[in-house]
């Protein structure tokens, strides 16, 4: 079902995503409980694990994510806990280690993501994230280029764009924080015929920036 | 822009010499029906028959074979089977012919290998003779102005609309519905298969083309997607592009590992690619030809502030209401008439039994006469608060109080309305039991450039769809 050749870890994706001025959530590996700890000692907490594995694709579904470690002793936990539960569900995954980031304040949670297309090439996606995207597949799609115009505008098009403007006490987003990503991501993946999908989910979106918490790059 | 493109497929809609390959002295074939078609339409050029049956058609002699045809041939028509193509395409090639038009199917549009195959020889031929091909499997071009025909001898009046389809089938009733609602096209075509000329080269004509002024389009797929968008992005640019796209269900999902890869349709892509190309989509044929009417009667965008006349003589607030809540649900503003407009129009037919807020109920008049009819109006029609004004007219129940010379009258007001002042005058006429007289004043009325439709959703609809287009071409433009 995975091919692991193709499948970029969420690392790698990153390092990747970070060259092109697509801004992320810095993530390092660490190989080992040891290293997780103190990897997240100079990060800062709170931070979050996350399986780092070329075969495994849905990390959250099998245990392989772990939010919110206020300390080493919660983060050590945290890794035990999810290479015992990965290797459980993969037996045959290859393991890297766990990734290590910091755990980034709530924001108004986006998703950019592309896809390619046989008659027309790349496209970009665009939905606000979680429960809008899954049921609600509140989504706009854009052929790669994408313009300034054509970011603004697959913005404004979502059914939930008054939740982008703020709604009952929640912050507002940068809408030109998440037009300039969404044309960078353009500049990025039309760099790259190499990368077949991307998926940029969460991005966490806020009144001054927008940053991705996650990332998966697929490659050809 | 585009320009070349009117010299290279000038041979397709203003062809000197058509030969139509596949007629017969002694059957009935579709080439034989052709040549018919053609010479009733009053085809300037010249035309000759092909078949193997030799002989004459008509006064028509019959070649055997095309090369044998005497003058020169622009344009052929292959109604012939797909097993003689090849060696026709040869004989077009020493004959010089230009552009060739299959009407032959069964190609690649069967699914199979040897269909594949020989779409890809032809080709071949083609390149090689200097030839273009259209289809094969369609109908080819429509020209009213060059009197081409389209299948069955159809010809309507020549005008600014032009038309590109990928099924033969929705280019006939593209046809046939624009001479039943006066819609007049400069150029159409059915281009079938388009292993040579598809969507993209026509369109790229009809942009360039002076005599087209909006086109509509109906496509279903296409061999090379980044052309295409390209082509309409420069299309619309220049003028109003109106895209039905067929087949939006998925035949099969591809599986995806991303989370993007799930969620994309071709339907969804496609919409996305009209949209950011600047076309405006639209999604049935009732659709299409509503918008290409608009465009042809109204040119461009003209505000979506409707003033109702929701009923001439039903004095009922019922047909108000619905034709209110048909317009507002389809996007157009039912903005309340002035004060000082409802006060005349009081005093011209009483406050009992009418309705003056917006939508406007006239009923009154029928007990005052004509002129206090037209009266009211041009009242309504001169309010500021309105950028078009929509007419529901019922013939069933107009017929038996005003009879058929009133309903002539009113018509006739509403054509010299239109003309006399600049806002759009728009009908509605329902159908019902009095069809022979609908069909009547619906024909005169569209003979007198006042649109006609037959609900007010679509009236509406279409409205607020031409309108958009022109709010989003401003908005372009201002920002250049």
């Amino acid at each position: 079902m995975v091919k692991s050749q193709n499948l970029l870890t969420e690392v790698e994706s990153k390092e990747l995503l970070k060259k092109a001025g697509i801004p992320i959530v810095e993530a390092k590996l660490a190989r080992s409980k040891k290293e997780a700890i103190s990897v997240s000692r100079e990060m800062g907490f709170p931070v979050v694990l996350k399986i780092s594995s070329p075969d495994v694709v849905h990390k959250s579904d099998s245990g392989g994510v772990r939010l919110g470690l206020a300390n080493a002793a919660q983060v050590g936990k945290a890794y035990s806990e999810i290479v015992s539960s990965i290797k459980k569900a993969y037996p045959d995954a290859q393991i890297e280690g766990v990734s290590v980031q910091p755990m980034a304040p709530p924001g108004v949670e986006v998703i950019v993501g592309m896809s390619k297309d046989p008659q027309f090439g790349p496209v970009l996606m665009f939905g606000l994230g979680g429960i809008l995207v899954e049921v609600l597949k509140d989504v706009s799609f854009r052929i790669v280029p994408v313009t300034e115009r054509d970011a603004r505008e697959m913005i404004k098009e979502i059914k939930g764009y008054p939740l982008l403007q703020g709604y009952r006490g929640q912050k507002p987003a940068s809408i030109p924080a998440l037009e300039k990503l969404i044309m960078n991501v353009s500049q990025f993946v039309e760099n790259n015929p190499q990368i077949k999908e991307l998926d940029l989910n969460p991005i966490f979106a806020y009144p001054d920036k927008a940053v991705a918490v996650d990332a998966r790059i697929i490659l050809e | 822009m585009f320009e070349e493109k009117l010299k290279e497929l000038e041979p397709v809609f203003y062809p000197k010499s058509i030969a139509v390959v596949g007629a017969s002295a002694t059957s009935i074939k579709a080439g034989s029906v052709w040549v018919r078609d053609l010479r009733s339409a009053g085809f300037p050029g010249v035309i000759y028959a092909v078949g193997s049956s030799g002989g004459r058609l008509g006064d028509l002699e019959v070649f055997p074979n095309l090369r044998l045809v005497p003058g020169e041939v622009e344009y052929v028509i292959v109604a012939i089977p797909r097993q003689s193509v090849l060696e026709l395409l040869d004989d077009c090639a020493t004959k010089n012919v230009k552009v060739v038009h299959f009407f032959t199917a069964g190609f690649s549009e069967i699914g199979t290998q040897q269909g594949r195959m020989l779409e890809e020889q032809m080709l071949e031929k083609a390149r090689w003779g200097n030839i273009r091909i259209v289809g094969p499997n369609c109908i080819g071009a429509y020209c009213p102005e060059h009197r081409i025909p389209f299948l069955t001898g159809i010809l309507g009046e020549s005008g600014p609309v032009g038309f590109v389809s990928q099924s033969g089938g929705i280019a006939t009733k593209l046809v046939t519905i624009g001479i039943a609602r006066h819609i007049n096209y400069s150029k159409g075509v059915s281009f079938g298969n388009g292993i040579d000329l598809d969507a993209s080269d026509f369109l790229q004509y009809l942009a360039a083309d002076p005599k087209t002024k909006v086109i509509g389009a109906y496509l279903e797929g296409t061999r090379d997607g980044t052309r295409l968008f390209n082509t309409m992005k420069e299309v619309a640019r220049v003028k109003p592009l109106v895209v039905w796209k067929g087949g939006r269900t998925e035949a099969g999902a591809q599986a995806a590992m991303s989370h993007t890869g799930s969620l994309v349709s071709s339907a969804a892509i496609w919409s996305a690619m009209l949209k950011q190309a600047g076309a405006i989509e639209v999604h049935s044929l009732e659709e299409l030809t509503d918008t290409l009417l608009i465009f042809q009667q109204l040119g461009h965008g003209r505000g979506t502030r409707a003033a109702i006349i929701g009923g001439l003589a039903d004095g009922g607030g019922g047909n108000s209401v619905a034709a209110g809540d048909a317009c507002m649900e389809n996007g157009l503003k039912v903005p309340p008439l002035s004060s000082e407009t409802r006060q005349e129009l009081v005093k011209l037919l009483g406050e009992v039994g009418s309705i003056f807020h917006n939508p406007v109920d006239v009923s009154q008049a029928q007990f005052r006469g004509l002129p206090t009819l037209f009266k009211a109006i041009d009242l309504v029609t001169r309010d500021t608060t309105s950028d078009i004004v929509l007419v529901q007219e019922d013939t069933d129940i107009l017929l038996p109080i005003y009879s058929r010379q009133g309903l002539e009258e009113i018509n006739e007001f509403f054509i010299e309305l239109g003309a006399r002042q600049n806002k759009p005058v728009i009908v509605v006429l329902p159908s019902g039991s009095a069809e022979p007289e609908r069909l009547q004043i619906e024909q005169k009325l569209l003979k007198g450039s006042i649109p006609v439709f037959c609900s007010m959703e679509r009236a509406a609809k279409a409205i607020y769809g031409v309108n958009q287009y022109s709010c989003w071409q401003e908005a372009k433009q201002g920002r250049l």
